[in-house]
Order: C-alpha cells, then structure tokens, then sequence
C-alpha cells in the first residue's frame, strides 16, 4: 500500500520526467588513411551490411566500387531540366512575341527559330544546373543541419584528415556485439557508439516565437495585395514613385491656388510684348496700313473690325446666298475708309510669286478654287450637301473685290470677313504677303485686254483652249 | 601516424613526362586544412583592415554616386550624342570579361583533368561572382529608370506588355543573370564541404551557427560524395558552353548592329578570347599578393603562377591576331565605312587610346615568353596590370570610336568622360575588393577537399613516390 502510494507520488510529482530511452544507433569507427577505409569497406560490402556508410574529408576515388554504392540518377534529372529550361523558353517567346502581343518589326517573321536560340540555350543551362545543384541536395536529402552522428568529438575530424566507417543500427543484419567485434576486426583507430537522444531536440521558445512572428508578418503583404486586387476603388493609385503619366504641370482654364488671380493659365503681362511679337516698327507690313506707330486707333478699328460684324450675324441666321454676298459685304464696309496700302511693302519678286502660288494652293484653293471663282472642292460639297448654312466664297473676280487695295485683301487674309475665318495665326506675314501678289495676279489674268497680248500669247490661249 | 609528408620540391621545374607535386611544403592533410583555416579563424592581419577600409570608402563613393545618378539622371554622365554607349558599357563589358577566367579555371580545366586548378579555382570563382556584380550594375543603372528595370524581364506588367525577345539587349539580360546564377551555384556548391570543415573547427557560437547554416549538414559520406561529385562534373560541363555564350552573346549586342567597326563576325570568337584573357590577368593580380599576405603560397605555388602566364600569352596571342584581322578584313572587304574605322581607329581622335590598348594587350603578354620574368612574381604582377587597362582600353576603344564615328559626318562627336563616369568606374573596383576580401577573411579561399584529393593522388599512382613515415 506504501509502496504504490510513493510510485503514485513520484508519478504525480514528475508527470513531465521523459521515459524515452536513449537508443542504439550505430558505431563509428575511425580510420588514418584512405586505403585502410578502402580496405574495411570491401569487408562491410562482402559482410552483407546494406545500411552503412563511410564518411572522408574528399572524395576517396574508387571507394564507391568498395562499398558497392549505385550509379546516380543524377543526370536524368539534369537532362529532364535542361530539356524542360529549353522547352519553357521556346514556348514563351513564341507566346508573348508571336500571340500574345505580336512584335513586328521590319517585316520580319513573328516568330523564327534563330533568333529563339540564345534564350534557349541561357534557360536550358540555367534549369539543368538547377537539376544538378537542387538535384545533388535532394538525392543527398540534405539540407539536413541536425544529425546524432555530430554529436561524436571524433567526427569532427571527418571534415578534417579522418576517415570513418559508420554502421546503422537499422541494418536487419546488426546486432550490438557480433557488429561491434566485426568492426573492431577491421583495425580501426577506435570505435564508438552513437545514440539517439533522449530528449528529442527542441527549437528555444524565443526562437520559436520569433520564427511564427516573422512568418505572419511575412504574409500580410500578400494578404494586403490580394486584398486590393480583389476590391475596387475610387482614389487613384498609389504612385510610389512619381512617373511621367501624372505630372503636376498646370493647364490651362484650370483654376490654381499658386497665383493670386486663381487662374492657372497666365495673361500677357502689361507693357510687355511676347518673343517675336513686335509689330510696331513696320505697320505696312504686319497690318498693310499706310499709318505710323502713332495712330493707334486706325490700327486698333482694322483689327477689332471683325469681331463686331460677327457678333452681329451670327452664323445660323444666314442664309447661303452666293449671289448676294458681294452686294452685302458692300453696303456693310465700314473698312473702306481706312488707309490702306497699295503697293506691297516690299520687294516683289518671281519667288515670292512661286510661293504665293504654293501657299495660296495649300490655304485658300479648297474653298475659294484654283482659279479663285468662289469654286473651291469644299464649297462644291457643302453647296451639294444643302446644308444651308454655307456662304459662298466671294470670287475675286467681282469690281469689288478686284478694286480693294493690297492692304485691304492682307487684312482680310489676317482677320478673316464674314465667315471666312482669320488666317493671321497660321500663315506668316511674309506668306500671306506672297498669296495677295498671286490674287493679284489671278485677278490681272482675268481682265486682260486682248490687245494688250502680243501675238505668242493670243497664240498660246488659243492653244490651251 | 601514416602520413604523406614530402621534402619541400621546386615545383616550377616541369620534367616532361613525371608529375610533380601540386603542393609543396611537408604537409598533410591536417596542414592542408590548417593553412587554408588559418585565415577564417585568426584575428586577420592589419593589411587587411587597411585594404577593406580603403575599399570600402570607395564602394561607399560607388553608391552615393549611383544615389546621385538616380536622383538627377543619366545625364550627369558624358554620354551625348552620338556616343550613347560611353563608360557604363565599357565597364560592363570589361568586368564580364574579368568574370570569365574564374568560370574557366573551375570548369574547363575540371574537365580537361588539370588538377593544378585545384590551388586557385575557389578564389577565381569568388573573382568571377564578385566581378559579375560589378558587371550587373552597370547595365542596370544605365537605363535611366533604374525603378522600371523590370521590363527587362518577361513578368506580366499593369501594359500588359512583353519584352522583345529578338533583342541581343535582351539576350544579355539572361545571359548574364544565368551566368551569376549558375556561377555562384557553382562556387557555392564546391564550398559546401569546405564549410563544413569550418564548421567542425569553429570554436564561436556565431561561426558555428554561421558555417553550420551553409554547410547545410554535410557529412563527408561517400554516398554523398558520390553524387556531389556527379553535380560537380555536370555544372562543369554547363558552366563551359555558358562560358562562351556570354561573352559571345555580349558581343552581339554590338555585332548584330550595322555600325562599321561593330557589324564583324569576329565578335564572338574574339570577345571570348580577351575575356579570358583579362581575367587570367585579374586572377593573377589578385592571387600575387594574396598568397604572400595569406601564408599559402604552399598551395598555389610558383608554378600555378607560371601555368596562367602560359594562357595569357595563348589568348593574348589570338587578341592581337583578333586586331590584326580586323585590319585585313577592312581593308579585304572593300567596305568604305569599314575601312575608314579602322583606319579612324589607329590614327584618329581616339589613336592614344589605341595605342594604349595594342601595347598593353599584343606586346605586354609576350614578355612572358621569357622565363624569367614568367617566374618571378612581381614582374608577373606587373604585366598582368598593364594586361587589365589594355583590356578596358579595347572595350573604350570598340565601344567608342565606332559610335563617335558613325555613317552621318555631321553627326560626329568626340567622348568625354565627366567626373562621375570616373570615380564610378574607380567605385567599381572598391566594391569589387570590398567583396573579394570579406571572401578572404570568411570563406575558405582555397578548395581543401579538392587540393586534398588531388594531393592524394599523384602520391598514389604518379611517379612522385614521397617517403612514407610512421
């Protein structure tokens, strides 16, 4: 009764006392050179022992055939690699260049072996020393850090200039006395046993902690990424880095807290000209008024001019009525009166008659035509479409038009009349200039008195006819 | 105790016909093993100290300066119109280059059984790792975006965009990420058993715990050896084509463009050769003063020494026959623009940097040809150096004339480099030592079981019989 009281109480006292027993699990024996190894290994091998191994600082040729150890698969695994290295990289260049975003380049073929070979090669080699290196450890089963066999002082010369012979205690043919004096017969250094532990090895608690920690906090990006992929909204991506798809220029008719006005876009500043703006200094050229610096006002009526009359008449509320433009734009001509140039402010040449021919043909044919009857390509079209807001070019060859001074038609190229629109901002003065010498001409050709001609030339038109 | 120990033997007298020890020295495997250790377990020699300062300030200046390019641009280098490939590239194609000798003596010269690699091939692969990082660098902040660097790589992006896989440009890209991989697989793989010696040794907890890690448990079985050794001989037989594709691959980022002076099929073949041979010049400037500072000059003897000077006068040899070809071929070939580079080349703008290069790269090796000085090692050394700035001097020469000379006269310009391309390119070579002597100082520097192994057999089977001594 006493007595199972005091087993019960020191059951009771050490619940957590392991009662593992440290096991057998195999001898070491140490050996001074290889060839006594080599020696004892053939013996193990002819023994009949499958569970053994022999441990050495370098790799000991010719002790695999001693201890009967197999061919490695080794290098049907790399092959197997490489070939798969070789065949990912052939498929996704014909995937990504030829299907599923199509490079074409100089006509070339989208997808063409040569040019395939290099990546292939790269991946190839690249998976098939995967294969080796991976492979080795897997075959090797390793990384392994934690092994009983460490816990031998004498081991630590296996790395070193020692050479050992462990038997496994697993092996069906090891028994604890026979193995041990078949061993000790093989002339070891010495012999050894080594044992499994008693307490199996645990991770420290911190270490533990530590590690679960770290793995948790490993998987919350992951979470936040999926999170954010599988939900939708409004703000705008988060740009780590500031790239050229949102710059932080302003723009213009936005409003902005940086100037005083609130207004992004900035006006012209007073008393300043923009670069390449000045005028002022040849009014015959830049306006085709005969007037100086001075006269402001003129400049100022030739210029606002425009504006009023189309306030006036808005675009809807006129009719296509080809044949009366000419006498509207008559009674309403409150620019007659201004001053005009007459002659062209500077020199005419033949190259500045070519290229008021060119530009004319560029700016002004499609709607006033190559002749300048008011029969431009674009007019034709809207006249046929109907539509009836379309005003019919005035033709040049009207008294009014051809009676209008060089300054006048200038004008009417820079601002626009009615519903021909200002011209001023794409056509440079000097080629503006070089379109009135070609009107000029245009007109002259259609009012020329017969006998002005010489005799070639009636000649010629006759000809042309 | 039987051991294996030996008179001390010139080893750099080569009688035809007799193996000579690969190790000299009386010495077994414990002294093997205790020389290579000694560095990684005593306290390192002020010199190093000195050195890792002095490199380390320049890597420092290396990526301020990298800091500096990002946060401005690459227009604070000199590369303007029209020369667009200035020193970034030359540095890479120059530090590739340096890569390959390493790549080399591990896995050509393991193939082909020259068991004399065994002294210097753990060192030249940690050269050809650490070169290769230079080399990465470049290409990679020359973009301009260094943050988009990722389209280089075939990875679904937000354009739903791929990569043109018809650029050499981007050849590169695998070619030398495979390249490191590979390399460093392979560097890494020959180290697990000579970290495990580090580790049975290894009296701290921290290099314990440290050399324990990477040692991944290595045991020394010969099970394990048994298909250790058959990775070992398969990453050989990849690392030797891989050698010289990417250089050959490099060389097509030039050879496949149409600018005389670039547009030659000698490219491949030709950028191989002085790869080798810059980085056969860059072992040897490296190895000279470190087996001197390190104690082992027992291990990697005189006469290792004089067998990379013997490959430095072969690929020297084919890099001189390499210019002289591209002479002939211009002039051969009857290409107008291909001739005038050439003969841009030689008497142009750039003739200094020419000349530099030809006298550096064609004369320079063939002093090695005399015995004396292919025997002693500072003259060695010195060779070797004027080897490695001829060699970056071909690369300038290569990239730059051709570019500041292309079809259009009116586009022609002339390179200069700005102050930045210089201390980036002298930053370079601080990371470079940065790296190569935390190597010295925590690695094993030399392949012990490698040398222990090839130690072992001339003994065994060559006609060297060394006393054996109980």
């Amino acid at each position: 009764m006493s007595m199972n009281k005091e087993i019960m109480a020191t059951t009771i006292e050490h619940p957590a006392e392991n009662k593992v027993e440290p096991e057998l699990l195999g001898l070491l024996a140490e050996f001074n050179d290889p060839e006594s190894l080599m020696e004892a290994s053939r013996k193990v091998r002819d023994a009949g022992y499958n569970r053994w191994d022999t441990h050495t600082p370098f790799p000991v040729h010719g002790i695999d055939e001693a201890m009967g150890i197999k061919y490695t698969i080794l290098p049907w695994i790399v092959a197997a690699c490489g070939l798969t290295g070789g065949t990912i990289a052939i498929s996704m260049q014909y995937w990504m260049n030829a299907v599923d975003y199509p490079f074409l380049i100089s006509g070339k073929p989208l997808f063409s072996i040569p040019a395939c070979i290099p990546i292939m090669f790269e991946l190839s080699v690249l998976l098939a020393a995967f294969g080796a290196f991976f492979g080795m450890l897997g075959l090797n089963q390793l990384p392994k850090l934690y092994n009983p066999i460490f816990k031998s002082d004498a081991f630590r010369r296996a790395t070193n200039d020692r050479f050992f012979l462990s038997m496994d205690a697993s092996d069906p043919k090891f028994s604890e006395i026979d193995t041990g004096e078949f061993v000790k017969s093989l002339n070891p250094n010495h012999v050894e046993e080594f044992w499994s532990d008693v307490e199996s090895p645990k991770l420290p608690r911190n270490l533990k902690l530590g590690l679960s920690l770290f793995g948790v906090l490993m998987l919350m990006p992951i979470a936040l990424v999926a999170y954010k992929r599988s939900t939708v909204t409004d703000n705008p991506r988060i740009h780590i880095i500031p790239d050229m798809d949102f710059q932080p220029y302003l723009k213009a008719q936005n409003t902005t807290t940086i100037f005083g006005d609130g207004r992004e876009m900035r006006p012209h500043i007073p008393g300043t000209i923009p670069r390449g703006q000045y005028k002022d200094d040849n009014i015959p050229f830049y306006y085709g008024l005969k007037v100086l610096p001075e006269d402001q006002d003129v400049i100022t009526i030739a210029a606002q001019d425009e504006a009023k009359a189309d306030e006036k008449k808005p675009a809807e509320a006129k009719p296509a009525e080809g044949a009366n433009a000419d006498a509207q734009a008559a009674a309403e001509d409150k620019l007659a009166s201004l001053p005009w140039v007459t002659e062209f402010p500077m020199p005419v040449t033949d190259k500045m008659m070519a290229r008021g021919k060119e530009r004319y043909r560029i700016y002004c044919s499609v709607c006033h035509g190559l002749g300048g009857e008011g029969d431009g390509l674009v007019t034709l079209r809207a006249m046929d479409l109907q539509q009836g807001t379309w005003v019919r070019p005035a033709s040049y060859h009207t008294d009014n038009v051809r009676k209008q001074p060089v300054g006048r038609l200038f004008h009417t190229i820079t601002n626009g009349v009615r519903k021909m629109p200002a011209y001023g901002p794409q056509i440079p003065p000097e080629d503006r200039w070089a379109i009135v010498l070609y009107l000029k001409a245009l007109q002259k050709s259609h009012q020329v008195d017969a006998d002005t001609l010489t005799n070639d030339e009636k000649r010629k038109l006759r000809d042309t006819k | 105790m039987a051991s294996v120990a030996s008179e001390p033997i010139d080893t750099t007298t080569e009688v035809p016909g007799k193996r000579t020890p690969l190790v000299t020295g009386a010495h077994d495997y414990g002294t093997i093993t205790d020389a290579v250790c000694r560095l990684a377990e005593c306290k390192a020699p002020l010199s190093w100290y000195v050195a890792l300062a002095a490199s380390a300030a320049l890597m420092g200046m290396l990526f301020g300066l990298v800091g500096y390019l990002i946060i401005t641009g690459v227009g604070v280098w000199g590369n303007r119109s029209p020369v667009f490939w200035g020193w970034p590239i030359v540095n890479f194609v120059f530090w590739v280059g340096i890569g390959h000798a390493g790549t080399l003596i591990s896995a050509i010269l393991f193939l082909f059984r020259q068991d004399w690699r065994t002294g210097i091939n753990r060192a030249a692969e940690a050269m050809t790792i650490f070169a290769v990082v230079c080399a990465g660098l470049f290409p990679g902040i020359h973009i301009g975006r260094v943050w988009l660097a990722y389209w280089l790589f075939p990875i679904p992006n937000q354009m739903s965009m791929w990569p043109n896989f018809r650029s050499p440009l981007l050849w590169d890209v695998f070619a030398v990420s495979t390249y490191a991989t590979v390399s460093l697989l392979f560097w890494y793989m020959g180290m697990i058993p000579d970290l495990a010696t580090l580790r049975d040794r290894a009296k701290n907890k921290i290099a314990q715990f440290g050399y324990g890690l990477f040692s991944l448990g290595w045991n020394g079985s010969s099970r394990h050896w048994h298909r250790y050794e058959r990775a070992y001989l398969l990453l050989a037989a990849l690392a030797t084509p891989l050698v010289l594709s990417v250089h050959t691959i490099v060389s097509f980022d030039f050879a496949v463009s149409q600018l005389p002076g670039w547009h030659t099929t000698i490219f491949p073949p030709y950028f191989v050769a002085g790869a080798v041979f810059s980085g056969f010049a860059m072992v040897l400037t490296l190895m000279i003063p470190v087996r001197s500072i390190c104690g082992i000059k027992d291990l990697l003897t005189d006469r290792h020494l004089e067998n990379m000077t013997k490959v430095i006068i072969a690929t020297g040899t084919m890099v001189g026959y390499a210019y002289a070809m591209e002479f002939f071929i211009a002039w051969y070939g009857g290409n107008r623009y291909e001739t005038f580079a050439f003969i841009n080349r030689a008497f142009g703008p750039y003739a200094w940097a020419y000349w530099i290069m030809v006298s550096c790269n064609v004369i320079s090796p063939q002093l090695f040809w005399i015995k004396k000085i292919r025997t002693t090692p500072w003259m060695i050394f010195v060779v070797c150096i004027f080897v490695n700035i001829g060699m970056w001097f071909e690369r300038f020469v290569i990239t730059v004339t051709s570019l500041s000379r292309d079809f259009l006269p009116s586009s022609w310009g002339y390179f200069k480099p700005t102050i930045v391309d210089v201390l980036m390119l002298i930053g370079s070579f601080g990371l470079f030592m940065t790296l190569f002597l935390l190597f010295c100082k925590f690695l094993p520097m030399v392949a012990m079981a490698e040398v222990k192994s090839v130690y072992h057999e001339p003994h065994g089977h060559g006609d060297y019989q060394p006393e054996i001594k109980d």
